[in-house]
């Protein structure tokens, strides 16, 4: 609508900042315009009394009263159809996920089983010297059992996973490349045997070592001479963020040497674009 | 009386009959609650207001929902079905809360 021009008025008062006519609409005209208008078509007067309304008038007012009672009632028990079949599909999502677990862990224990019996029978065959080289390698990239005396550190959160004192990816990084340098030789992240390819990272809430969960507290495990990592952890940068942790976040990190740690084996590295070149004989 | 008759009626009718909502209406039947409630507390208040009138009553709920539904299939289709739904949600439920605001001031006089 074109603005008027102004006529010079001056009993008007000017709005320099107009209140937009939809909001000023919706927020003071809650009541349907229809009610007024129908009101006023009726000379202004109130509306007949229950008593003297007209059966057409009262068939309406039923029916839609009636609709308005179907449209609740419907809504309501679709609300209270769809509830459980939401929590349905969740029990079965977790269910599905549960038995996917199992499988992988079934799958690994076979491949570390099959690992065993392959080794076994090289060993009978002979060539020894060969497959002492590739056991070497094998443990290098974790890909079997080890044990030894370690050192165990445990850690967790000084109560709520976001909150402040909550222990991020980064901190067990830096951790975890300090008990490295000090000469770890195999390290387990919550019972998860890193590798050379291994990641720590966080994804909302839970830590994810290799891509598995694991939950706090989490205890670190490293396989080493105890008191030469003591010793030399100590004076790593990782050593000291946990040690500050503690002591301002009250955060639990406990260092302990053990005489005998058992880690597992690391899955196999999946390797998905390389494969081996062939060589000529 | 036969008001609240006829509301408890539907109600129970649609609790108890069970009818079944087809899949296309689904996104629509929260809108037509809106509506519905929109339509319950403005019919309320109108009477409260003593210039009820039931044949708006009917049509003005009638329209609401037809219009509501209209524009959140109209969104649909173009991609926008969720904030055209908030916009009507906002719209009726901003109705809905002065018609409230303005029952109550019936009621208790405050």
């Amino acid at each position: 609508m074109p603005e008027e021009p102004d006529t010079g008025s001056t009993e008007r008062a000017v709005r320099r900042n107009p209140v937009p006519a939809l909001l000023t609409s919706l927020l003071g005209d809650s009541l349907d315009p229809g009610y007024a208008a129908a009101a006023q078509r009726r000379d202004g007067t109130a509306s007949p009394p229950d008593g003297r309304r007209g059966p057409a008038r009262w068939w309406y007012w039923a029916a839609g009263l009636l609709a308005v009672g179907l449209v609740l009632g419907i809504a309501a028990r679709a609300t209270a159809a769809s509830a459980p079949s939401a929590e349905n599909t969740r029990s079965a999502l977790l269910g599905d996920v549960r038995a996917a677990q199992q499988r992988v862990d079934a799958l690994a224990a076979r491949a570390s089983a099959l690992g065993a019996g392959i080794r076994s029978v090289q060993q009978s065959l002979g060539a020894t010297a060969l497959l002492s080289t590739v056991a070497d390698l094998e443990q290098d990239g974790g890909m079997t059992p080890m044990h030894g005396p370690g050192l165990q550190i445990v850690i967790d959160n000084a109560g709520d996973a976001n909150g402040p004192g909550a222990i991020q990816d980064s901190d067990i990084d830096l951790l975890v490349n300090g008990l490295w340098a000090s000469g770890a030789e195999a390290v387990s992240v919550g019972g998860v045997r890193l590798r050379t390819t291994s990641t720590i990272r966080q994804a909302g809430g839970a830590m994810l070592v290799d891509n598995t969960p694991v939950f706090f507290p989490i205890a670190i495990d490293a396989v080493g001479d105890p008191s030469r990592l003591h010793v030399a952890i100590v004076a790593t940068e990782g050593f000291a963020r946990f040690s500050a942790f503690a002591s301002l976040y009250h955060i639990r990190f406990d260092l302990e040497a053990k005489t005998d740690i058992t880690l597992p084996a690391a899955p196999a590295p999946d390797l998905r674009y390389a494969s081996a070149v062939p060589t000529s004989r | 009386m036969y008001a609240a008759f006829a509301l408890l009626a539907g109600i129970v009718a649609g609790i108890f009959l069970q009818p079944t909502v087809p899949d296309w209406m689904a996104p629509y039947l929260p809108i037509a609650v809106i509506a519905a409630l929109d339509a319950v507390f403005g019919g309320l208040r109108a009477r409260l207001d003593r210039i009820f009138d039931s044949k708006v009553f009917v049509v003005s709920f009638v329209a609401n929902v037809l219009v509501a539904a209209f524009i959140v299939f109209l969104g649909d289709q173009l991609g926008v079905g969720s904030q055209l739904s908030t916009a009507v949600v906002v719209v009726l439920g901003i109705r809905i809360f002065g018609n409230v605001a303005a029952i109550r001031r019936h009621i208790f006089k405050a």
